[in-house]
This record gives C-alpha cells, structure tokens and sequence, in this order.
C-alpha cells in the first residue's frame, strides 16, 4: 500500500510553522501601520527592509517551508526525508528572523543583523539537504521535481547573498553598489525562491485540487527552462552591465516562461470536472491577476532606469508590493483554507470516517470570516497600492488598516481550524 | 468498476458491500468513492469473514489516502459484525477521470 502517512510528528511541525507565519502576517501589517510614510520613498530605507524581510521571510518563506513538509512528500511522491532537520531549521530559522528584522529596523547592521543572517542561511541549508534528501528516495523525475530543488537552490543563493550584503554594511565585500547587489538579491529571492516553489507545487496541487483532466507536462516543462533561464541570464548581464536594452529581452523571455504556466492553468481550469470553484481557490486566482500586473510593471522599471528618470524607484516598489504583499499573499491566504483544515481533519476524524457522519474539511473554518478576509484584502491592494504610487498618505493608511483586519480575520480563522473540536452526527 | 457473477453465491452480500461503500465519501469533492470509480472490486471469503477491499487512489501519493483507506475499513467493519476488512490498494489500472460514473459526473456538476 502506498500513500501519504500523517504522524503526529508531521502534524506538528507544519502546524507550528503556520502558527508562526500567521503572526508575522500580523506583525507585519502592524509594522506596516507604523511606517506609512516610509512607502512614499525609496525602497532602501530601514522600516522597508524589515517590512520586506518579515514579509519575504516570515510570512511567505514561514508557510511555504510550513506547507512544504506537508506537501513535498504529495508532489514527490514519497516521505519526509526527517522531521529532526525540519525543526532544527525551524530552530534557526526564527531567531534569525527577529534579529534581522529588528536589526533593519532600528538599522544597527552589527553583529545581531549578521547573527541573524547566519541562522537563516543555516536554517535554509538545513531545509535544501531535506528536500533534496527527500527527492533522492524517488527514482522517476518529474518536472515538478526540478522546479523545487531549482527553488531551493535559489533560496540558499538568495540568502547567502543577503548575508554577504549585511556584513558589507561593515566589512567592504562587494567592489559595486550596495543596491546593485541588492537587485540581484531581490529577484533571486522573488523569481527563483518564490515563483519557482510555486510553480513547482501548484503545478500538482491545482489540477488535484479542481479534479483537472489535464495531465501534459510540455508547458510545465517549457516555463521551467524559459524561467531559469532568463533568471541566469539576468543574473550575469546585470552583474556585469546592469540594466541595458538587453534586459527588455530578457524579461521577454522570463514573461513567456510565466506565460506557459498560466496556460497550464488555464487549460487546467478548461477541463475541471468539479464546476463550482471555492472561496480559497478564488482567493489564488487572484494572485494570479496581481502576478501579471506586477510582470507588466517591469517594463516600465527598465525603461525609467535607462532614462536616468526617478520614476524608477516608485515603480520598482509597487512591483514589489504586488510580489509579496499582493501575488504571494492572496495565494497563501487562499491555499491556507485549502491546506490547512485537511491536516487538522485527517488528525481529527481519520479514525472516525466511514462509521460517522462527520464534518468535512471545508466545514472546519469560518467562511464567513474567510469572505471577510477576502473583502478586506481586496480593500487593501486597490487603496495600498495605487496610494503607494500617487503617495496619497489617507489612501495608505486606508490599505494598511485593511490590511490589519485581513491579519486579525486570517489569524482568528486559522485558530478557529486548529482547535477545531471533533463532532459527529450520527452513525452511518 | 466490479462486476458480479449471478450464479456466485455471496454475489448478493458483494453487491450489498458495494452499496454500503457509497457512504464512504471523498473529503475534497464529496463524492462517493463508488461513483468516483475507486472501488475495483470486492472479494469476500465467508467461512472465515474476511473482506478484502481491491482499490484505487486519483493518485498514488493522495494526501487523503490514509483517510479514505481508514473509512472503507470502518465502513464495512461497523456495518456487517462479524467480518473483518483488508484493504489492498492496487495502481493497474490507474484510475481516471473515465472511471468517473454517470451519476459521480452529475454530482460534479458536469
């Protein structure tokens, strides 16, 4: 017999990492209602670094190495390599996370910043060698394979790159500009870590999850290599060049490697058996939309750059806003009410399945809190974000408050899942 | 999907199981596991009342799989005492969405 074993050991790992990840989402936006005016400047700025790391590490990194130990071994076809190594990381991965996060913060790149680099490129290390570990057990490849061991890598490079970035805030390392590395950081962290993961597991989870006939892989295939390799692409020529005319062909062929996936889904969302479409899934087609407008922003971003014009900059945070606060966010938002109440409800009623009328999983969370959410974190990218761009001050605020009921709604809904109580009605 | 022979003497009590499987519903999509076409077979060795379950998952690493296995067993075990359940799964042939009944494709809403 063969299929995905949930221990108690598993439940608790994953569980512990969505708990952790659900208040820095709540931290985060409170940050975010302390520093408003800080979004009407230049992305190098003390709040905005922490702002961005406690998003990009501890709130999408948090539960995506929450949900990947519970869903690599899915899409992989095979177990968890350790539960040990998942908590030493972990063990790594959150004290590292404070003391970075306070470190830019109060910005004193001293020894706790570079501290809390070190534990977080551990922690990362520690997480690769498991997954890789993981897919070693595994003899046929599959595509979704090389979408997550590409990430992973990304995610070692990334940090390992924002580490050699906090020590040369004291220690000359880099002969270039600081923020020249920075670029390099952002999109191996962006493009590589996150979008590359994503992919990878969505590629498998939303075909599951849709009941999708749709099983051909070319398309899956042909955005890896045009994804990997604009991302190597711009890697070197804006190392050695920076931003030129190049880079529009670049980004054309990273756009056509998205492109590809969007068509995967696409024809996913064509042949569906199960017509009705839930909340959580609505929530991830929504990143989706908030993905594209954040790819078209990128021209934009070249072409004010080669012009020497300081537009650059403003467009260069909203892309990054739509990135993590707005792709990333709705589909973790979305895939947490999708993921999570089917780990608590294999826990809670596994044994009971089959001799009593239960619950489903669907059942374990509030929808109505769940629609809540949604509507406020609507609220929150058509205020934050066009505020952001015009630096309208009330309109941020407007978005950064929704933002804060999202985390509060979010928060309370994840709660109310994890101490779900088990009920029945009834024999079968 | 299983078939039964009439002239078997415990088709009736194979085709009675089957039935009693349709409560057995798949967590995600809320179809029976019958009208999802997982149910291979049923063999039923009744001098010793044993049960065994031939079987499917949509996919061999079905992040429900445990549960689905668990409720086919706690299924037939709550509703004919005396019997005990084995379930085997097996991969040939891989189901598919043509092994979807008539009736599971109007729940889906297709």
């Amino acid at each position: 017999m063969s299929s995905v074993k949930q221990n108690p050991g598993l439940y608790k790992i994953v569980v512990t990492h969505y708990v952790f990840a659900a208040f820095c989402f709540l931290i985060l936006s409170v940050m975010m209602l302390f520093s408003v005016n800080a979004f009407t400047g230049h992305y190098f700025h003390p709040q905005i670094l922490a702002i961005t790391h406690m998003a990009a590490l501890g709130w999408g990194t948090m539960v995506i190495l929450g949900a990947s130990y519970q869903l690599i071994p899915v899409v992989l076809e095979t177990e968890l390599y350790s539960e040990k190594l998942a908590w030493i990381s972990l063990g790594f991965f959150l004290p590292g996370l404070l003391a970075l996060v306070y470190s830019f913060w109060v910005f004193v790149p001293g020894v706790h910043m570079q501290c809390g680099a070190v534990l977080l490129m551990l922690a990362v290390i520690l997480f690769t060698v498991n997954v890789y570990l993981t897919g070693k057990r595994k003899k046929q490849q599959t595509i979704q394979e090389d979408f997550i061991f590409s990430a992973c890598l990304c995610l070692c490079f990334t940090v390992a790159l924002g580490t050699a970035l906090v020590f040369n805030f004291t220690i000359p390392i880099f002969p270039q500009d600081h923020l020249h590395f920075l670029k390099l950081h952002a999109h191996l962290g962006l493009v590589g870590w996150f979008l590359l993961m994503l992919i990878g597991v969505s590629s498998k989870l939303v075909p599951m999850f849709l009941v999708s006939s749709y099983q051909k892989t070319r398309l899956l295939t042909a955005s890896y290599y045009l994804i990997v390799i604009a991302l190597l692409l711009f890697l070197v020529d804006s190392y050695f060049f920076g931003l030129t005319f190049r880079t529009y062909v670049i980004f054309a062929v990273g756009a056509a490697g998205i492109a590809c996936y969007f068509m995967f889904i696409l024809k996913c969302l064509r042949s569906r058996l199960r017509k009705h479409i839930d909340l959580p899934m609505l929530s991830s087609f929504l990143s989706f939309i908030l993905l594209k407008i954040a790819i078209m922003i990128v021209p934009f971003i070249i072409y004010f750059h080669l012009k020497n014009n300081p537009a650059t900059v403003r467009f260069s945070v909203i892309y990054g806003e739509f990135m993590l606060l707005g792709w990333i966010t709705s589909l973790i938002l979305g895939q947490t009410f999708k993921t999570l109440p089917f780990i608590v409800w294999v826990k809670r009623y596994e044994h009971l399945t089959g001799k009593f009328k239960t619950p489903m999983p669907a059942d374990l969370y509030a929808n109505n809190l769940l629609k809540a959410q949604t509507i406020s974190f609507i609220i929150f990218c058509l205020a934050f974000m066009p505020g952001c761009y015009f630096m309208t001050i009330p309109l941020i605020y407007i978005g950064v408050a929704a933002l804060v009921v999202t985390a509060i709604l979010y928060i309370t809904n994840v709660f109310i899942v994890l101490f779900h109580k088990t009920i029945t009605y009834g024999k079968l | 999907m299983a078939n039964f022979d009439i002239t078997d003497p415990i088709s009736f009590l194979k085709e009675q199981m089957m039935e009693t499987l349709r409560l057995v519903t798949d967590p995600e999509l809320y179809i029976n596991i019958i009208d999802l076409g997982l149910v291979y077979g049923i063999d039923i060795d009744d001098s010793k009342k044993l049960v065994n379950v031939k079987m499917t998952l949509s996919s061999s690493y079905c992040p429900m799989g445990e549960s689905i296995v668990s409720a086919v067993k706690n299924c037939i075990d709550g509703h004919y005492a005396g019997y005990v359940t084995s379930v085997a799964l097996v991969w040939d042939p891989v189901w598919s969405y043509d092994c979807i009944t008539e009736e599971g494709k109007r729940l889906l809403g297709m």
